[in-house]
């Protein structure tokens, strides 16, 4: 469960932060930032943002869920943050590879 | 002031975080070293292997032992073992005549004896000196609870005076010195945010009596003992009756208790007047499965065990407190929140480093403009002694738990004291090489060592017991093996920064 709640939240980091031209432009696709793309990626973001918190509150009650999911996101906000100036291409391929992995440690645990 | 209100808030920024900045590092960095201060404490007393115990058994085991060390005693206390340390502390209080003042022992809750391990405060001397600085009370909670007070105010002023939190909330751009630095310094505040608020108030409010007693004084004006009554919940000293008689038997006891806490275990059992007939004995609930400090007690009649009182629902007040308490202690978490919270007080220690660093390198002179001044080269080279000297300090803690001889001659002293001398030892030695050396030969030098005073820690302990990695591992001991996991750790990231220092001073080099 946390594990689907941490990847929800990296995904989530990943898309605000690509809504931002700066971060984008560290991705190097040769393609542009439209505004519409922006506001997709930052709706996206959010709702994954939002969506995260689910499964804390699943695994604990309000209180300790709330700062569970405070703890999850900082983790996950550091590792993106210090992940993409160096490695871009990892940070983005994780956000592809967390969720299938978070489901599958729900599915199996 | 004719500055904006931004650039007054940047400047209570800078100066907040230039006074209490040292003195903060060493508070969050033996803090967050504090979230596994009962592992540590297992790692230095290699010799225990204490199985668990039922509770009630361990209890009564405990209160047999204090029967015979100090039969007249006023009070009796123990400290039950939780999932998180395996050892009952007994404590005795006594007028100092029929019994002693105060003694205090640590048993093998199997067997109801003292253990028998090398003599040490384990994890208690780094969490004792995160908020008192290892000095008498009140003075070293008053220095630390004023930095706390200046660091809300670094909080606060630093969320104001960073313009653009939002637009740069994902921005660390590696390379750039002076902009890297910010960075850093931006990401680990921003990032953590909630946590540093937390940890920081929170800290505040569990010493909050001592920082503003006076409502409590003026609320009390019979003296502080009757609040503290009220607070904790026990029940008003009654006289002895001069009638002896047993204690009832304590399993039924803690049957009530379960029921009472949704199965939960108390955490602590304090016999009022043992062996009278008006023995009473309070139950007080452990804090493993509650995210409140606030005390939950049940009170019971010592000689017939019938239940006396269950303590009042805790008010708005004392139930805020509690959970304010109960957040920044953190025994609540399991180990995952453990973890984050351990990340976060990383986040922070390095928040208040990067700060520091920040100082130096945005004033450092133009090569052309000559030298600096006293203060920058003040700050620079107590920046070397304290960032990098006080993980040396604590690592030089734990090796000295190793190498000291076992039993130290009476005449030389406490043990515990000679593994606290060698941390404040260590510490010293490394700010006089801080401002012996050179700044960019003092950083890389202490980073060396630090890193690898960590890295082979582990080997020293496979050397001196045989409680090494390659056995906790296989056992599933994961208190020792995650100690020795995390040094090696530490000791690969002091080595990166190590390497990066010498990058950053070969680049400043080439340029000047």
């Amino acid at each position: 469960m946390t594990s689907l709640a941490f990847a929800l939240a990296y995904a989530g980091f990943l898309a605000l932060a690509l809504a931002r031209p700066r971060h984008w432009a560290q991705f190097r696709t040769g393609r542009e930032l439209g505004k519409g793309k922006a506001m997709i990626l930052r709706l996206g973001g959010w709702a994954l943002l939002a969506a995260s918190l689910l499964p804390c509150l699943a695994v604990e009650a309000w209180g300790l869920g709330l700062v569970l999911w405070l703890g999850l996101l900082t983790a996950a906000a550091l590792l993106l943050v210090f992940l993409l100036p160096y490695r871009p291409r990892l940070a983005g391929l994780l956000a592809g590879l967390l969720p299938p992995l978070g489901l599958l440690a729900l599915v199996a645990g | 002031m004719k500055n904006g209100f931004r650039q007054s808030m940047a400047w209570l920024h800078t100066w907040s975080g230039l006074l209490a900045g040292w003195l903060l590092f060493a508070v969050f960095l033996t803090g967050t070293a504090s979230y596994y201060r009962d592992e540590i404490s297992l790692w230095m007393r290699p010799e225990l292997q204490l199985a668990p115990v039922a509770p009630a058994g361990a209890a009564e085991r405990g209160l047999a032992r204090l029967r015979a060390l100090s039969p007249l005693a006023d009070e009796w206390l123990l400290d039950l073992p939780d999932s998180r340390q395996p050892i009952l502390t007994v404590m005795a209080r006594g007028d100092g005549k029929a019994a002693p003042r105060f003694l205090r022992e640590y048993l093998d809750p199997a067997s109801g004896l003292p253990i028998r391990a090398r003599e040490t405060y384990g994890g208690d001397f780094l969490y004792y000196f995160h908020f008192d600085l290892q000095t008498p009370n009140p003075w070293g909670r008053l220095v630390v609870g004023l930095a706390a007070m200046f660091m809300l105010v670094g909080i606060v002023s630093g969320v104001i005076t960073h313009r653009r939190i939002f637009r740069d909330f994902f921005t660390f751009r590696s390379g750039r010195g002076q902009r890297s630095w910010l960075d850093a310094h931006n990401a680990m505040g921003v990032l953590a945010l909630p946590y540093h608020l937390m940890i920081t108030y929170s800290g505040l409010v569990t010493l909050m009596v001592l920082y503003m007693p006076w409502g409590i004084d003026a609320a009390y004006p019979e003296g502080r003992a009757a609040f503290n009554d009220a607070l904790f919940g026990e029940p008003p000293p009654q006289q002895r009756s001069g009638r002896p008689a047993d204690l009832a038997a304590l399993e039924p006891l803690f049957a009530a208790a379960a029921r009472h806490w949704q199965g939960d275990l108390p955490g602590r059992l304090i016999v009022t007047n043992p062996g009278d007939a008006e023995a009473s004995i309070l139950l007080r609930r452990g804090d493993e499965a509650r995210l409140s400090y606030a005390a939950e007690v049940l009170v019971f009649q010592g000689a017939s065990g019938r239940l006396l009182e269950a303590g009042a629902p805790a008010g708005a007040a004392e139930a805020t407190r509690g959970v304010l308490y109960g957040l920044h202690l953190g025994r609540f978490a399991d180990p995952l929140l453990r973890a984050l919270f351990f990340l976060s007080g990383l986040a922070g220690s390095g928040m208040v480093a990067t700060g520091l660093l920040l100082w130096v390198v945005k004033r450092r002179p133009d090569p052309g403009q000559g030298p600096a001044g006293f203060g920058h080269r003040l700050v620079e080279r107590l920046n070397v002694g304290v960032l990098a000297g006080l993980p040396i300090a604590i690592a030089a803690h734990f090796w000295s738990n190793r190498l000291l001889p076992l039993e130290l001659t009476p005449a030389l002293g406490g043990r515990g004291e000679w593994e606290g001398g060698c941390f404040f030892l260590a510490w010293l030695a490394m700010l006089l090489h801080g401002f012996a050396r050179p700044p960019a030969a003092g950083w890389r030098e202490q980073l060396w060592l630090s890193a690898g005073l960590f890295a082979l820690l582990p080997l020293l302990n496979a050397l001196t017991t045989d409680r090494h990695l390659g056995n906790s591992l296989f056992r599933g001991d994961w208190a020792l093996a995650g100690f020795d996991l995390v040094m090696l750790a530490s000791g690969l990231l002091l080595a990166l920064l190590a390497r990066k220092a010498e990058r950053i001073a070969a680049k400043r080099g080439a340029n000047s």
